[in-house]
């Protein structure tokens, strides 16, 4: 091994920071035109009329649909059994069920005369009563969202442990309803589709994390055979899950180049962005932990209710539900426990896909409960957390919902965040014990990531596996094509690593290619924490591959056994001595060009492709519901130590420590840029974003002046350290990392400002946690003092 | 977020401004520096048929001290003037208050004139005026006028600039040896302020006794609030901490019922002024 393990630098990085990176929006082709969106201004309507007439008269206008102009478009499919049917369409048909809805697409030369051309369509509706809130929703009196439902319920899977009574009836238990707050994505690029159907063909450009599922999609969706799209991704400015999802813009805009016969584009703004990309987190949680004497929590109930807007949108965006509520518990050993869940339709954009995936959510409220039972039972919640975490060497432990995880170092992990953490509490209190308006406290946060997960929980269609294409050029470097789409997580170089190592070849040997359909092998695309899981399983398999082909033929080249052949730097020579050897350039060459060198029965050319299902993925539930849905559960602890002033309530996170174990590290510097940036999307979530609606369902947080995305002025300094236990199962003992950084934030800083204000008895159940929240919670604790 | 089409005039003098106001009133809007009309034109908030840029009018753009004034002109830029020795020297809660707007991007390209004449609720430039009592000149074809701060911001994004009218420049009152504060909680450094309060003190000559004080709240209202009670209980005393916590105190009756919004409460508002009001005293 070379590279894997050491801090080769990014090899993405060149075009990327001097601004040569093709994004969507840098596609343009002769002859485009350009589509905007006429979106719905009520959250709950049915829509009576839409006038179109004075947008077609006007002169730069090309065209102008509605839902009934798709002839050919078929309704998204329905894939997901246990979910119920949501029946969408990429333009409303006769109800609009959240602000920013697409009821109509307008084609001009420009995207000026198309937002022209859309203030002139004129929308007709009746109000209907609008749904804001979980509360709202699964009120008894509630109207029905989807007329043809019982109830405002997309998904509902209760869970019943009469155990959970039994322990209950004995031991104290503490009840707390947790809340996270609505977020968007937000990457720094917008969403974005290019279009050009031309001799029968269909060629995409998408900012995508799946361009096979988005080709997929445009398949059933649009009547067309796979192999008539080409689905082209150009660099992604960052997806962060929003990616995954196939939004009506992307079936429009195809179809509207299909229609007119020339490109069309569309990229989306900011503002559409916030308002119509999915949007993520919005959930209660309501937790009861039974505890003993010594803090420790022996059974636990919870109820995950999540807020999923309107639900119209493909991928569901579901799952992330499903992993609140099997890893609510995350590493912790709790005998007993009843989880249930239940997705809950509003007038409110679709939720869907976000980093951390339904964990910051679930992590939140249970590392909150872990520090109140704590509080409530007079012990250190530092001793309970060690106590109630798998044990150095359990490989065998299971979580409540059946995750296997494997060997970790839960307990190492834990042990140094405390001590790191502990110790910046020490210099933070140093620092500001002076200042009679300050608080200091620090807050923990433990918890296991599910990596390289199977998609049939979110998709109902698709699994988890993925492949790797690599080929020998003739100059005797290497093309490795994959599946896993690039979107800046660094896969490029992680892949040219791990292929260098198999192949025996320099990383500068190495060229990655991915997202284009026509040239890349399939594959599922960037997200779960899966791409360090499934790229180096394919990516191994096939360099194995071609380097035993390239040992054969050096054999005949050097006239050795094709077992004594090794391949160093680039050279295949035979174990023990360096000479004589061939290059991998002399093997190509004879594998090309002078393929009367070749071995007898040794066919030309130089390439394998491969796929790579992780092991131990379970696709059905044992006679106890439980299952293991990751190939790999990599395992954190973070510490958050906060100051806070009591009289304006502002919250400063002073220090920020993550312990982390993903396995086999590929590449240092990638991991912890992985961490870092998921560490400052948890803090943003903790302390800052926050998509508001009113009560009439209209978004008040639309533009970055309202959304605050805290920028690199507002991220504190971090330390990371990395524990590395492999995998036993995967290919190099690699586990993801991806999403890591996100879950643990709003844990730790949730429990740090509790921690900082126990004098007010403040206790943090909700975020954003907020200077206004943090001051009203202080006086409301004055007050009943 | 395009905006609809508009025409674009440049005039070079302030007379071609003026006349291209007068002609087109409510129908055209000036552009002084563009970090809030251009964002509010994408958003189609704003939608003037007629954009006209004082970019190109010199007489705008000088900063000059005379008469126990400092008198800034309209175009100004931010930056500029938060680099300015005289600024610093003339006008200390000026320069304090500007490291406060946006970035440097925003800074840089921002106006003296066209933050003050936006009039946004949440910005510190108006706040700064009232509080020193500044006096915003304003000019049409049909001649100029000086309206002082305490009557010119009459509500969110209104002043008392008419349609033909444009702020020209600000006269601030000179308060060498002043002593000035600016503060706010804003989410992130950069953005309008949540609450915030400019402050100005000046004391009897050789003396610790306060010999006069202007005091602003912004975030809070529909406009800057002149924080009169506060005010009075420093005026003429000594600034000991005990009066500091009781002009915070009593600057929660200036504001009666401040803003609510999306990131704090009315309460919130109350509380984090006073303690604000408390900490700009305290220097």
């Amino acid at each position: 091994m070379r590279y894997v393990g050491s801090r080769v630098g990014r090899t993405e990085d060149g075009p990327l920071l001097a601004g040569r990176a093709q994004y969507i929006a840098d596609v343009t082709l002769p002859g485009i035109v350009e589509a905007a969106f006429v979106r719905s201004t009520l959250a709950h309507a049915r829509i009576t009329s839409i006038g179109v007439d004075e947008a077609r008269a006007e002169p730069s206008v090309l065209d102008v649909v509605t839902a009934g102009n798709l002839a050919g478009v078929t309704r998204y499919p329905h894939l997901v059994p246990w979910m119920k049917d949501v029946d969408s369409f990429p333009l409303a048909r006769d109800r609009v069920r959240y602000v920013g809805m697409p009821v109509a697409a307008v084609v001009a030369d420009d995207r000026y005369a198309a937002e022209d051309g859309a203030a002139l369509v004129i929308v007709d509706y009746d109000e209907l009563p609008v749904l804001v809130s979980v509360d709202d929703a699964l009120a008894d009196d509630a109207p029905r969202l989807y007329d043809e439902w019982p109830d405002n319920k997309l998904m509902d899977l209760p869970v019943t442990e009469p155990e959970v009574d039994r322990v209950f009836a004995e031991h104290d238990v503490v009840r707390t309803t947790f809340r996270m707050q609505r977020q968007s994505p937000s990457p720094m690029e917008t969403r974005g589709i290019v279009a050009d159907h031309q001799n029968g063909r269909l060629t995409v450009w998408a900012s995508t994390q799946s361009p096979y599922i988005l080709r997929t999609t445009l398949s059933m969706m649009l009547g067309l055979r796979e192999s008539d799209i080409r689905v082209i991704v150009p660099s992604v400015g960052g997806g962060f899950g929003c990616k995954l999802h196939q939004y009506p813009e992307d079936l429009v805009v195809p179809w509207l180049s299909m229609r007119l016969g020339r490109p069309v584009r569309w990229i989306e703004d900011r503002a559409e962005h916030l308002m119509t990309s999915i949007h993520a987190r919005e959930q209660r949680m309501d937790v009861e932990a039974a505890y003993d004497r010594s803090g420790r929590i022996v059974a636990l109930r919870g109820n995950v209710a999540t807020n999923v807007g309107s639900g119209e949108v493909f991928i569901p965006g579901t799952s992330t539900t499903l992993v609140s509520q099997g890893c609510l518990t995350g590493a912790y050993d709790i005998p007993v426990t009843e989880v249930s869940a239940a997705c809950v339709v509003t007038n409110k954009t679709p939720s869907g896909a976000y980093r951390g995936f339904g964990s910051p959510e679930a992590i939140f409220a249970m590392e909150r409960t872990v520090d109140k039972v704590a509080r409530l039972a007079g012990v250190n919640p530092r001793d309970t957390r060690r106590a109630m975490l798998p044990a150095v060497g359990d490989g065998a432990f299971v979580t409540p919902s059946g995750g296997r995880l494997g060997l970790g170092s839960h307990r190492q992990a834990f042990d140094r965040a405390v001590e790191l953490g502990d110790k910046a509490l020490e210099a933070a209190r140093a620092l500001y014990s002076g200042d009679p308006r300050i608080r200091v406290g620090v807050g923990f946060a433990s918890f296991v990531e599910p990596t390289g997960p199977s998609y049939y929980g979110t998709t109902g269609f698709w699994q988890s596996y993925d492949s790797a294409l690599v080929r020998i050029q003739p100059d005797g470097s290497a093309l490795v094509g994959i599946g896993v789409q690039a979107i800046g997580q660094g896969i490029q170089s992680t892949t040219a690593a791990i292929a260098a190592d198999t192949l025996g070849i320099l990383i500068d040997d190495i060229s990655v290619i991915c997202g284009d359909t026509d040239l890349s092998p399939y594959g599922l695309g960037a997200w779960g924490g899966r791409g360090a899981i499934v790229t180096s399983g394919s990516v191994v398999k096939a360099a194995e591959i071609v380097a035993t082909k390239a040992k054969l033929i050096a054999a005949g080249l050097l006239e050795a056994n094709p077992d004594d052949i090794v391949i160093t730097d680039g050279k295949l020579h035979v174990r023990g001595s360096d000479e004589p050897s061939v290059t991998m350039r002399d093997v190509a060459i004879a594998a090309y060009v002078r393929t009367e060198l070749l071995p007898e029965g040794v066919d030309p050319g130089l390439e394998a492709t491969a796929t790579y299902e992780p092991p131990g993925i379970d696709t059905e539930p044992d006679e106890h519901g439980r299952m293991n849905v990751a190939a790999a559960w990599s395992n954190a602890s973070h510490a958050a130590v906060v100051k806070v002033d009591i009289t304006t309530g502002t919250i400063e996170v002073v220090d920020y420590v993550v312990v982390h174990d993903c396995g086999t590290v590929i590449n240092p510097q990638i991991v912890e840029g992985q961490t870092t940036g998921g560490v400052a999307q948890g803090i943003a979530g903790a302390l800052y974003e926050h998509v508001v609606y009113d009560e009439a369902g209209q978004p008040l947080s639309a533009s970055f002046m309202d959304y605050i995305v805290p920028t690199s002025l507002e991220i504190p300094p971090m330390t990371i350290e990395h524990l590395e236990t492999p995998s036993a199962t995967t290919t190099l003992g690699v586990k993801g990392v991806g999403e890591s950084g996100t879950i643990g934030p709003a844990a730790a800083i949730g429990n740090a400002v509790s921690d900082a204000l126990a004098e007010f008895h403040v206790d943090i159940v909700e975020t954003p946690i907020t200077p206004s929240s943090v001051l009203a919670a202080i006086h409301a604790a004055g007050a009943a003092s | 977020m395009k905006p609809p089409k508009f025409r674009y005039l440049r005039p070079d003098s302030l007379e071609g401004v003026l006349v291209a106001l007068a002609a087109h009133g409510d129908e055209a809007k000036p552009l002084a520096g563009g970090q809030s009309l251009i964002p509010a034109m994408n958003f189609r908030l704003a939608q003037p048929s007629i954009l006209v840029d004082l970019e190109l009018v010199s007489e705008l753009q000088t900063l000059s001290r005379r008469d126990g004034e400092l008198r800034v002109g309209a175009m100004v830029r931010q930056r500029q003037a938060e680099r300015s020795a005289e600024v610093r020297a003339a006008c200390p809660l000026l320069a304090d208050a500007l490291p406060w707007i946006g970035h440097i991007q925003n800074r840089n390209r921002g106006t003296i004139g066209g933050s003050i004449a936006h009039a946004d609720p949440a910005a510190e430039l108006p706040a700064v005026a009232v509080a020193l009592d500044a006096t915003l000149e304003v000019s049409s074809t049909r001649g100029s006028r000086s309206v002082p701060a305490a009557t010119f911001f009459e509500g969110p994004f209104t002043t008392a600039v008419d349609a033909d009218e444009i702020l020209t420049g600000v006269r601030f009152p000179v308060a060498q040896g002043a002593r000035a504060a600016c503060l706010e909680v804003a989410p992130r450094h950069g953005d309008f302020a949540v609450v915030g309060v400019a402050a100005s003190v000046r004391f009897a000559s050789g003396g610790t006794l306060v010999e006069d004080v202007g005091l602003a709240a912004f975030g809070v209202g529909a406009a800057p609030v002149r924080l009169t009670e506060a005010e009075a209980q420093v005026r003429g005393v000594e600034l000991t901490g005990e009066v500091c916590e009781l002009a915070g105190a009593a600057s929660a009756e200036d504001v009666e019922d401040p803003t609510a919004d999306i990131h704090a409460t009315s309460d919130y508002r109350r509380r984090a002024l006073t303690e604000l009001v408390r900490r700009a005293l305290s220097f």
